[in-house]
């Protein structure tokens, strides 16, 4: 059920490999893109796959259903919005850990969740309110005070997770609280038991989807140090929340039990309790088809027309996610805590991550390798988010030709002869490739990539020779590894479409260390208080598509349908983005039978 | 008198007593199944070896989005895998290469143990007591959990790199076989009327102990060449072994851990495993009938 609504305002990373393309910038050449095939229709019509449950027989009382996380490492186990930072985690924490807000279609915060939003006239002040009859699982009420208490966990100094960005810096008075210049955050107003008043610096239309939407209880966190907090027992051991269903037990990194939460504020959910459980990807099918397990969010490579279980039913909608290739350009300087571009890093060359761009067939990819599940991906905004995608925008198609043309006119050629282009100094360029393992399509997948670049003859090497391991690899590119060259990686977008979460100058995210003033400004325009008028809005996000696929700091590669594959006996159940609260959605399921369908 | 005509029996019916090069030739060629074993290694040997020739090892490996999960046909003999390579052309490159990596490991296993164990036996008291003590620390380390966890570090992952890890665990249990038949060895009267001479020791561990081990070298070497190419394809099967990119017969195998693969895409897997299988088995005859031969009662010839 990744998908109903991940409302989660940061980004979540996704697990997957990944790829790149490069944009066609035509600079110096005249020739306009040639037309490869290119995927920017949806190659397959998802429409073929219902978006909620059809099942129609009477549901039974309680029950339990078992959920299947597919990921091929254990959870890491940080349980907690304020400091997790891998998809596994998120996905536990859906049960028990919601956002307070519900959304419409567009993502944009409406009525109907746990907490209301209401702005003032000038649009600089927002008040959220949050349901009277919303508790911690543990009989504390979610207050004011709590929802408060995230933002000055975020916005503290010794905070180590990776939260604070622009829309923390926007509230009034928050970076003096940062910098320890103030006690408080003065934007910050708990008006009573319940309601919250939140000051913004610049009036933002991204507050109505993005603003932060989930409390820290400060009854349980307000004694330890928040230094400490992302370690605590509450965070991994015994974490607390105010979702349908609370945990019962767990086992870190494998299992969690889950019980229905009979105070949830919108009534006692239907089921008894879920059991979620790690599946290896590799046995996500055969797990479904015995009955294992319920529902699952089903891997798009191990979708085979022909051998799909007959106990099951695929729920299909677009993901809120892409795949990108992404070149090392910084540093992230902690002291400054900024992103801090190299001039001579290897991939500094703009030609040389274009070039590298067009070599890539993602179209290819995405219609054999993942059974056109997955399409060539054009622009860093998808498609999902309609208002702000620029169709016109074709990106990085396949073109090898432009490719060669690019790499021979920034000097990069092959000077000894050895089938390999040399940097334009002459020296040996060797490009180091960082990609997840994964699924059984991760090897596939880089060695096809590398594959593409070796068509252009450029020298691209697997880092370390080997596929990394999910943890590892995020490791590794969050702390600017110098081995690492390009990565391909693949990001969960949330629900606000301004991206200065992921690319911004402040924006830990922004794994390419990637900075320009252009890009500031904007990043900046986009969430400015004449952004409210959408037509100037949609205008400064197409400037900015575009001038992400010039600089080309990150290639997307791929856009993705998502699958939740659920068995036959659940009822009641809609992944569709603006259905309705997503722990309601959760606290709605039915079961039609004791035991699963199995075929 | 009798006993002297004996003694100067013409010259012609001295019996020459048997080398073991000759004990072990003719221990394979009583053994029906040793033998067959033995010719088909070589000509499958001469086969993967002789097929670089052919095969191309970039247009194997050579990811073709194309010909996905393709059934066996005469474009591809085995069929293609999940990102359309030739199955058959990997089971080629792949027999070879963990032929050649388990033969490598076992030679330099087996050289190094060699010196190890000749210096331990050979020298004894404390060098020896050093060195077994060191031999006991490695033996007692979980092999495979360490090797798992070297490749996951290792800075620059490949063959090379793989067959060292393995060699520094794998000498250990071939040191200590040598050293103690280098203890037996030392107190017989040759090596002592060459200490009496004042042969040097290293003249004497080469040219008077070495060539008597001999034997039990080869015979070890075999049984531990089988032994290796099922480590390595076990490790690769995991995960472990090979970079990723080399075909192995293990990573070939490992397309089974997909169990649509195993349910409905034989030809990825069912190849390579009864290769090893026939392989592994054909080495251990062949092994079987070699340790027969340095054992005089069990000798069939």
């Amino acid at each position: 059920m990744g998908s109903k609504k991940r409302s989660f305002k940061t980004l979540s990373i996704l697990m997957i490999a990944l790829v790149l393309v490069l944009s066609a910038c035509s600079k110096g050449t005249p020739a306009a893109d040639t037309t490869t095939p290119q995927t920017n229709e949806a190659t397959k019509d998802t429409g073929k796959f219902p978006k909620a449950a059809t099942n129609q027989n009477a549901a039974i009382q309680g029950g339990t259903m078992n959920y299947g996380l597919v990921s091929d490492t254990p959870f890491e186990g940080i349980l907690n919005p304020v400091f997790y930072s891998g998809n596994p985690d998120a996905d536990v924490m859906q049960f028990f850990y919601p956002s307070l807000f519900n959304a419409d279609a567009s993502f944009n915060i409406k009525d109907g969740g746990a907490a209301t939003l209401s702005f003032s006239e000038d649009n600089k002040t927002a008040t959220v309110k949050i349901d009277d009859k919303l508790n911690w699982s543990d009989g504390n009420p979610v207050t004011a005070e709590d929802y408060a208490f995230a933002f000055e966990v975020i916005g503290d100094p010794d905070y180590d997770g990776v939260r604070y960005d622009s829309t923390f810096t926007n509230i009034v008075g928050m970076e003096d609280y940062h910098a320890k210049k103030a006690k408080t955050i003065s934007g910050i107003k708990v008006v009573n038991d319940k309601e919250l008043q939140i000051s913004f610096i610049n009036p933002d239309p991204s507050i109505k989807a993005g603003l932060w939407s989930y409390p820290l209880e400060k009854k349980v966190f307000g004694s330890i140090p928040v230094a400490k907090m992302s370690s605590s027992d509450p965070v991994r051991k015994n974490p607390v929340g105010y979702g349908p269903f609370k945990i019962k037990s767990m086992v870190t990194g494998e299992s969690v039990q889950f019980e229905a939460n009979k105070d949830y504020f919108h009534g006692a959910p239907k089921l008894d309790g879920i059991n979620l459980k790690v599946v290896n990807p590799n046995v996500v099918v055969e797990s479904l088809r015995s009955g294992d397990v319920d529902m699952v969010s089903f891997p798009a490579s191990y979708y085979d027309e022909k051998t799909l279980p007959t106990n099951i039913e695929m729920l299909g909608i677009q993901d809120l996610a892409y795949s990108y290739l992404g070149f090392k350009l910084g540093k992230w300087d902690k002291s400054k805590g900024e992103n801090v571009m190299n001039p001579d890093a290897k991939m500094a060359n703009k030609a040389l991550r274009q070039a590298m761009g067009y070599a890539m067939n993602n179209a290819q990819v995405g219609e054999q390798l993942y059974h056109g599940l997955r399409t060539a991906a054009s622009s860093l905004i998808i498609p999902a988010f309609a208002d702000y995608y620029d169709p016109s925008i074709k990106g990085y198609t396949y073109d090898p030709e432009k490719a060669k043309q690019l790499l021979d006119q920034a000097g990069y050629v092959d000077k000894d002869g050895d089938g390999f282009r040399e940097d334009p100094k002459g020296n040996k360029l060797v490009i180091n490739f960082a990609a997840m393992s994964g699924d059984s399509v991760a090897e596939p997948l880089a060695q096809f990539y590398i594959q593409n670049w070796k068509d252009v003859g450029l020298n691209v090497q697997l880092l370390d020779g080997r596929l990394q391991e999910f943890n590892s690899f995020y490791d590794r590119i969050e702390k600017d590894d110098p081995d690492v060259d390009i990565f391909s990686a693949a990001w969960g977008t949330g629900t606000d479409v301004n991206p200065a979460g992921l690319y911004g100058r402040t924006a830990q995210f922004d794994y390419s260390r990637y900075t320009s003033d252009e890009n500031d400004k904007l990043l900046k325009e986009g969430v400015s208080e004449k952004a409210f008028d959408n037509a100037y809005r949609k205008d400064v996000y197409k400037q900015w598509q575009e001038l992400m696929i010039e600089d080309a700091p990150v290639i997307p590669t791929l856009y993705r349908y998502g699958l939740t594959a659920i068995n036959k006996r659940i009822k009641n159940f809609d992944i569709s983005y603006g259905s309705g609260y997503a722990g309601d959605a959760l606290a709605g399921i039915e079961l039609t039978a004791d035991k699963p369908v199995t075929q | 008198m009798g006993m002297r005509a004996e003694t100067f029996a013409p010259a012609e019916t001295i019996q020459k007593s048997p080398s073991s090069w000759s004990i072990l030739g003719r221990e394979l060629i009583k053994d029906k199944l040793a033998m067959s074993s033995l010719v088909f290694l070589i000509v499958f040997l001469i086969a993967i070896y002789g097929s670089t020739f052919f095969i191309d090892q970039s247009s194997v490996t050579k990811v073709d989005l194309m010909s996905i999960k393709a059934a066996p046909s005469s474009d591809h003999w085995l069929g293609t895998d999940l990102a359309g390579r030739d199955i058959f052309g990997q089971v080629v490159l792949g027999a070879r290469n963990s032929f050649t990596i388990g033969f490598m490991i076992t030679v330099f296993a087996a050289v190094i143990g060699l010196t190890i164990g000749l210096i331990a036996g050979f020298f004894g008291g404390v060098i020896d007591n050093v060195i077994m003590r060191f031999i006991d620390f490695v033996l007692v380390l979980p092999f495979l959990m360490l090797v798992i966890v070297f490749v996951t570090i290792v800075p620059k992952y490949d063959i090379w790199a793989f067959i060292w890890i393995m060699t520094a665990f794998l000498w250990v249990g071939k040191a200590r076989l040598i050293r103690a038949k280098v203890l037996a060895e030392r107190e017989l009267d040759y090596v002592q009327a060459s200490k009496t001479l004042g042969t040097p020791n290293w003249k004497i561990i080469a040219f008077g102990i070495l060539p008597n081990l001999s034997s039990i070298v080869i015979v070890n070497m075999t049984l531990n060449l089988a032994g290796n190419i099922g480590i390595e394809t076990g490790l690769s099967y995991l995960g472990f072994g090979l970079p990723d990119g080399t075909p192995s017969l293990g990573t070939i195998v490992s397309n089974a851990t997909d169990p649509n693969i195993l349910q409905n895409y034989w030809w990825m897997w069912l190849p390579a495993s009864l290769l090893i299988l026939i392989l592994i088995l054909a080495i251990n005859f062949i092994g079987q009938a070699l340790k027969r031969a340095t054992d005089a009662r069990q000798r069939l010839g």
